[in-house]
């Protein structure tokens, strides 16, 4: 059996490491940590401030940035993307988000209210990425602070104005497909799963 | 006739007084606004950029936003102390600015015992910050004004003996007196020969003004603000013009009897000789530029160093200070008696 050799006896270390010679005490008679410390500060006098004038000059989002929230709208009819499936409804952990639909005359599911209060969101964009048609997208924009409640409460149609504001077509591109790969572009499924999404096959 | 030049001594007397304050006031604002630049800019931030160009008008802002706040007084505040707290205390800091001379044989009163004035109104300030404190009744306002006094009366005694050295080299008080001495002293500064008294005078015009790193009555993590910590608008605002005008005070002290006040180099004056105009605005120029080095100094500092303990305030001051500067006054004297 090996013996692990641990000494309990407290093991004394120096804390001074060396001898206190001449020229440290000429470093403490002249000072000389408060002057290598001004002269720090000297240096950092002559170098360029890191400030950024928020209001004068601002910063680009970063790609991927998780701003303001926004319904996408088919290109073709103008209308929302969203089906009313629910899906983001469901995962948002803050629940934030309501939708209320209803049948048309031909059986359609429509949705009526598309409701997201912005004061409980916890900007985790699960989502978006939840969604399998790509509806809902997080914008750029950030400065959308308020003083009523109401105007942060979004609903459908405010949600597509942000869509029409503050997406343009290359924000589109880089975020709905780089970095939010909506499901109806990437998911592919393995054989033999059962497919009841059919628009990959149209 | 007699009565006629008492008149106009009065008049040329009060004339004085009007520019000297409105040149101080006016200091205070772009002091403040130097400050606030310097300590921003050493920490890699941009200082005030607001109101006006660069922000310049910041400090204005600032006075105007004091005017129109409300007049706050505690209601278990002891009343007439606490009104009268701040006015001892712009009133002491004002009344030194009487002796400094700014430009040759300038100076509301260049009376004989000039340093002697500035100590006695400096140690007076020291009334303001108890008295404020006191009557304040608040436990912040309380404990500041206690360790401000404790801080000014042993920083006091450093101070006044750091500057004997400088009263046995010029034989006089009178600041214009020792200005002159210096210009015919061989350095025409008594930096150099007095450098233990400058590195002393330095560290207690800190202390004395309550500035970092001797910051402890005013010390903001314990002590909210200090002995104003019940202070607001412009009762609040005398104390802080009453600080800045004490650190304009002491940076002309300094200039005065160690940097060579107002004094020019010799060639200055066989070249502009006869043109008093011109000699004496070089003069105040000279002066400003030192004193504006002695405040970014203050502040330099200010932005490096943290603030010390309380013991070692007090240790410093007079386990260090005080033995350095009677040695100082010690070797000043022996070769003054040898010399002469």
């Amino acid at each position: 059996m090996k013996k692990h050799l641990i000494s309990h006896e407290p093991k004394v270390v120096s804390l001074v490491e060396k001898d206190y010679t001449f020229i440290d005490f000429l470093k403490t008679v002249f000072l000389w940590e408060i002057v290598s410390g001004l002269g720090l500060t000297l240096s950092a006098l002559f170098k360029k401030p890191v400030t950024m004038q928020y209001p004068h000059e601002k910063k680009e989002s970063k790609p991927g940035f998780r701003g303001l929230h926004a319904l996408v709208r088919k290109p073709d009819t103008g209308e929302a993307r969203c089906v009313g499936c629910g899906l983001c409804a469901a995962i948002c952990p803050s629940k934030c988000i309501t939708i209320y639909t209803s049948e048309d005359a031909g059986s359609d599911k429509v949705v009526d209210r598309y409701e997201l209060d912005i004061l409980r969101c916890v900007f985790c964009s699960f989502c978006v990425e939840a969604c399998p048609y790509g509806a809902i997208v997080m914008t750029k924009h950030y400065e959308y602070a308020d003083y009523s409640k109401e105007a942060l409460f979004m609903t459908k149609e405010k949600l597509l104005k942000n869509w029409d504001n503050y997406v343009s077509e290359e924000d589109a591109k880089v975020y709905f497909k780089k970095f939010w790969a909506p499901r109806e572009e990437d998911f592919e499924s393995h054989e033999g799963q059962a497919v009841f999404r059919n628009n990959r096959q149209q | 006739m007699m009565i006629n030049d008492t008149i106009l001594n009065i008049i040329i007397t009060i004339i004085k007084i009007v520019v000297i304050l409105s040149v101080a006031m006016l200091h205070v604002a772009f002091a403040v606004y130097f400050e606030r630049k310097v300590i921003g800019h050493m920490q890699r931030r941009m200082g005030p950029m607001e109101v006006g160009p660069k922000g310049i008008l910041q400090s204005f802002a600032d006075v105007v936003k004091l005017f129109f706040k409300e007049d706050l007084v505690p209601a278990s505040a002891d009343k007439p102390l606490f009104y009268i707290a701040p006015i001892i205390g712009i009133a002491a800091t004002m009344g030194s600015l009487s002796v400094v001379p700014f430009f040759n044989g300038f100076a509301i009163a260049d009376i004989k015992v000039g340093l002697l004035f500035l100590f006695a109104m400096s140690s007076l300030g020291a009334y303001a910050v108890i008295l404020a404190g006191w009557a304040s009744n608040s436990k912040y306002s309380f404990l500041g004004g206690m360790r401000s006094s404790a801080q000014v009366i042993s920083y006091e005694v450093s101070m006044g003996l750091s500057l004997v050295g400088v009263m046995i080299m010029a034989g006089s008080l009178n600041l214009n007196d020792i200005v002159a001495a210096q210009q015919n002293f061989s350095t025409k500064l008594y930096l150099i020969p007095q450098i233990i008294g400058f590195f002393v005078f330095v560290l207690s015009a800190m202390a004395e003004t309550n500035r970092v790193p001797f910051d402890l009555p005013e010390a903001e993590q314990e002590l909210v603000a200090g002995y104003f910590t019940e202070y607001s608008g412009m009762r609040f605002a005398l104390f802080f013009l009453a600080e800045y005008i004490g650190m304009l005070v002491m940076s002309s002290v300094a200039v005065v009897c160690f940097l060579g006040g107002w004094g020019l180099p010799g060639f200055i004056y066989s070249m502009f000789n006869g043109s008093a105009i011109i000699i004496s605005i070089l003069e105040v120029l000279c002066f400003l530029i030192k004193l504006y080095a002695c405040m970014f100094f203050y502040y330099w500092v200010r932005s490096t160093l943290p603030r010390y303990r309380y013991d070692q305030l007090m240790s410093l001051g007079w386990k260090i200070l005080i033995p350095l500067s009677v040695f100082n006054i010690l070797i000043t004297g022996t070769i003054k008696m040898f010399v002469n």
